[in-house]
C-alpha cells in the first residue's frame, strides 16, 4: 500500500463526509469506502527496533530544544533510578535512557523506545527520590503503553509509519528530518487526557513495585497544583496535561488501594546527588 | 575559596529548615489523626483553610502541627501548599523559593528574558542535535547498577496489581 494512495483515499473520504453533510448528491456506490478502511487499518504493527529509532530521532529534537545538565553524576544517578522504575514495566528490556535538561521549565516527556527527560526546573520541585520515581513512572508508562506511538499514526508522519521508513530505509539523518515537524507540533499539543491519566495510574504502580512510598508522584502533583497557572515555567505542561487537581482527582480512587505501603522515600540520597541543581548561581 | 565555604554552610543551614518551613493549609474539613492510618484515633477535626505546618510525609499522609495542635497526621490529598489568603505562590515549592537558586516565577514577559527555558517557542526553533543523544546514551546505568541501588535504598520489589478509573485492581496485564 503506498502513500499516497492511502493519502488519496483519505481525501475522497473527506470529500465524501463534507458531501454527506452539505447534502450534496455524490454517488456513494461508486466511492471505495472500504479500500479507506482497509488502508486505514492496514497500518502494520511498528516493530520495537523501529519504535526505538523513531524514539531516538524524536530525541535529537527535543535536546535541541534544550541540551542536557552538566552533571554526570546526577545523569546517571537519574538513570539507575529509572531502569529500576522502568524494570517494573511490561518492557523491562528496552534500552531505557534517562536524562535531565537544562531547562528551567517544569516538565517532562517521554519518547517511543524508551528515551525519557526531565527538566531541570522539574528536577527542583522534588523532595525525595520516590517523589523522582514516580515522575519517571509516570513516562515509563507513556512508553509502556506506546501512547506517543499511537499519536503519531493520527499526525502527518502516519504514511511513512505504514511504509515502514525507519526500519527500511535505516537513514537515521532521515528519519529525523521527517519527525521533526511531527515532534515539535505532538510536544507542543500534548497526548489525549486519558492517555495521561492513564500513565498516571501506572506511574504510581510502577514505583510501588520498584519499593517506593507511592505518593510520591501525588505528591508531586500536590506540589504543581499549588503553583500559580500563570507561572511561565509552567505553560507548557499546563497546555499539555490536565491541571494537576483534576489528576489527583482522577488517581484518587486507586491510591487509597495503596495506603497500606509504608515504603522509603530515599530523601538524603536524593539531596546529595541534587545538590548541584541548588547552587545559587547569581 | 572562603567564599565558597561560607556559601556551603548557608546551604547546609538552609536545606533542613526550608524542609521545616513547608506550610500549607486544609482544602476541606479534615479529620487529625494521632497516627498515619485511617483507623488510628481521631485527635480534632479542622475546618476548611486551617494552616498548617508540615512536619514530615509518610505515604498518603503529612504530619503536621497548627496553632491548636501539637502534632497529629492528615491526608496528603486533603492539603493544599501554601497560603489560604495567598494567592499561588509560582512553583509553590519553598525550597526553591527559600535558597532562591531558581528565579522569580515570571507572571510577565519581561522576566523570562535568558530564562533557559523549554517553552513551545523553544520547542518550535530547535534543530536536532545528535550529538546530545549519543551523550545521554553514555549516562545509562546497567541492571546490575539499578539492582545495587535499590539495595543501598532499602527498595522490596513488591507486587502491585494496575488499577482502573474506579480504583479497582485490574487482573491481566494490560
Amino acid at each position: 500500500m503506498s502513500a499516497l494512495r492511502l493519502a488519496a483515499a483519505l481525501s475522497i473520504a473527506a470529500v465524501v463526509l463534507a458531501g454527506c453533510k452539505s447534502g450534496g448528491g455524490f454517488d456513494l456506490k461508486n466511492m471505495d469506502l472500504g479500500n479507506v478502511v482497509k488502508s486505514v487499518g492496514n497500518l502494520r504493527e511498528v516493530k520495537e527496533p523501529e519504535e526505538i529509532q523513531i524514539g531516538q530521532s524524536m530525541t535529537e529534537t527535543l535536546l535541541g530544544a534544550r541540551p542536557l545538565f552538566d552533571d554526570a553524576q546526577l545523569q546517571h544517578y537519574v538513570n539507575e533510578v529509572g531502569l529500576w522504575v522502568a524494570q517494573q514495566s511490561d518492557r523491562p528490556n528496552l534500552p531505557w535512557h534517562f536524562g535531565v535538561n537544562d531547562s528551567d521549565h517544569i516538565n517532562a516527556f517521554a519518547t517511543p523506545g524508551g528515551f525519557i527527560i526531565i527538566t531541570k526546573g522539574m528536577m527542583k520541585q522534588l523532595r525525595n527520590e520516590a517523589e523522582l520515581a514516580g515522575v519517571l513512572g509516570h513516562e515509563v508508562a507513556h512508553v509502556n503503553q506506546k501512547h506517543h506511538l499511537k499519536a503519531l499514526r493520527k499526525s502527518a508522519f502516519a504514511s511513512l509509519l505504514g511504509e515502514g521508513v525507519a526500519g527500511a530505509s535505516g537513514k537515521q539523518a532521515e528519519l529525523v528530518k521527517n519527525l521533526a515537524g511531527p515532534t515539535k507540533e505532538l510536544y507542543a499539543r500534548g497526548l489525549d487526557k486519558s492517555d495521561e491519566f492513564e500513565a498516571d495510574r501506572m506511574g504510581v504502580v510502577f514505583a510501588a513495585r520498584a519499593g517506593y512510598d507511592p505518593y510520591g508522584l501525588p505528591a508531586v502533583l500536590t506540589t504543581l497544583a499549588s503553583a500559580d497557572p500563570r507561572d511561565n515555567y509552567l505553560t507548557l505542561l499546563y497546555k499539555t496535561h490536565p491541571l494537576p487537581q483534576a489528576r489527583l482527582d482522577k488517581l484518587a480512587p486507586g491510591l487509597t488501594t495503596l495506603d497500606a505501603i509504608k515504603a522509603p522515600q530515599n530523601a538524603s540520597r536524593f539531596q546529595q546527588y541534587t545538590k548541584n541543581l541548588r547552587v545559587v548561581t547569581k | 575559596m572562603k567564599t565558597l565555604l561560607r556559601l556551603l554552610a548557608l546551604l547546609a543551614w538552609l536545606i533542613p529548615s526550608a524542609y521545616a518551613a513547608e506550610t500549607g493549609y486544609t482544602l476541606k474539613a479534615t479529620e487529625v489523626k494521632d497516627k498515619p492510618f485511617l483507623d488510628a484515633n481521631t485527635l480534632t477535626t479542622l475546618p476548611e483553610k486551617t494552616t498548617v505546618e508540615i512536619l514530615t510525609r509518610q505515604g498518603a499522609w503529612m504530619q503536621i502541627k497548627t496553632a491548636d495542635v501539637k502534632q497529629g497526621w492528615i491526608r496528603m490529598l486533603s492539603v493544599r501548599l501554601g497560603s489560604p489568603d495567598q494567592k499561588p505562590q509560582g512553583g509553590g515549592n519553598l525550597l526553591s523559593s527559600l535558597i532562591g537558586s531558581r528565579p522569580r516565577p515570571a507572571t510577565t514577559s519581561t522576566v523570562t528574558t535568558g530564562v533557559r527555558g523549554f517553552s513551545e517557542e523553544d520547542l518550535a526553533n530547535a534543530k536536532p542535535n545528535a550529538a546530545e543523544v549519543e551523550k545521554m546514551k553514555g549516562f545509562a546505568a546497567t541492571p546490575g547498577e539499578a539492582t545495587r541501588l535499590a539495595e543501598s535504598g532499602k527498595l522490596e520489589v513488591k507486587p502491585v496489581a494496575y488499577f482502573d478509573e474506579n480504583g479497582k485492581p485490574l487482573k491481566e496485564k494490560k
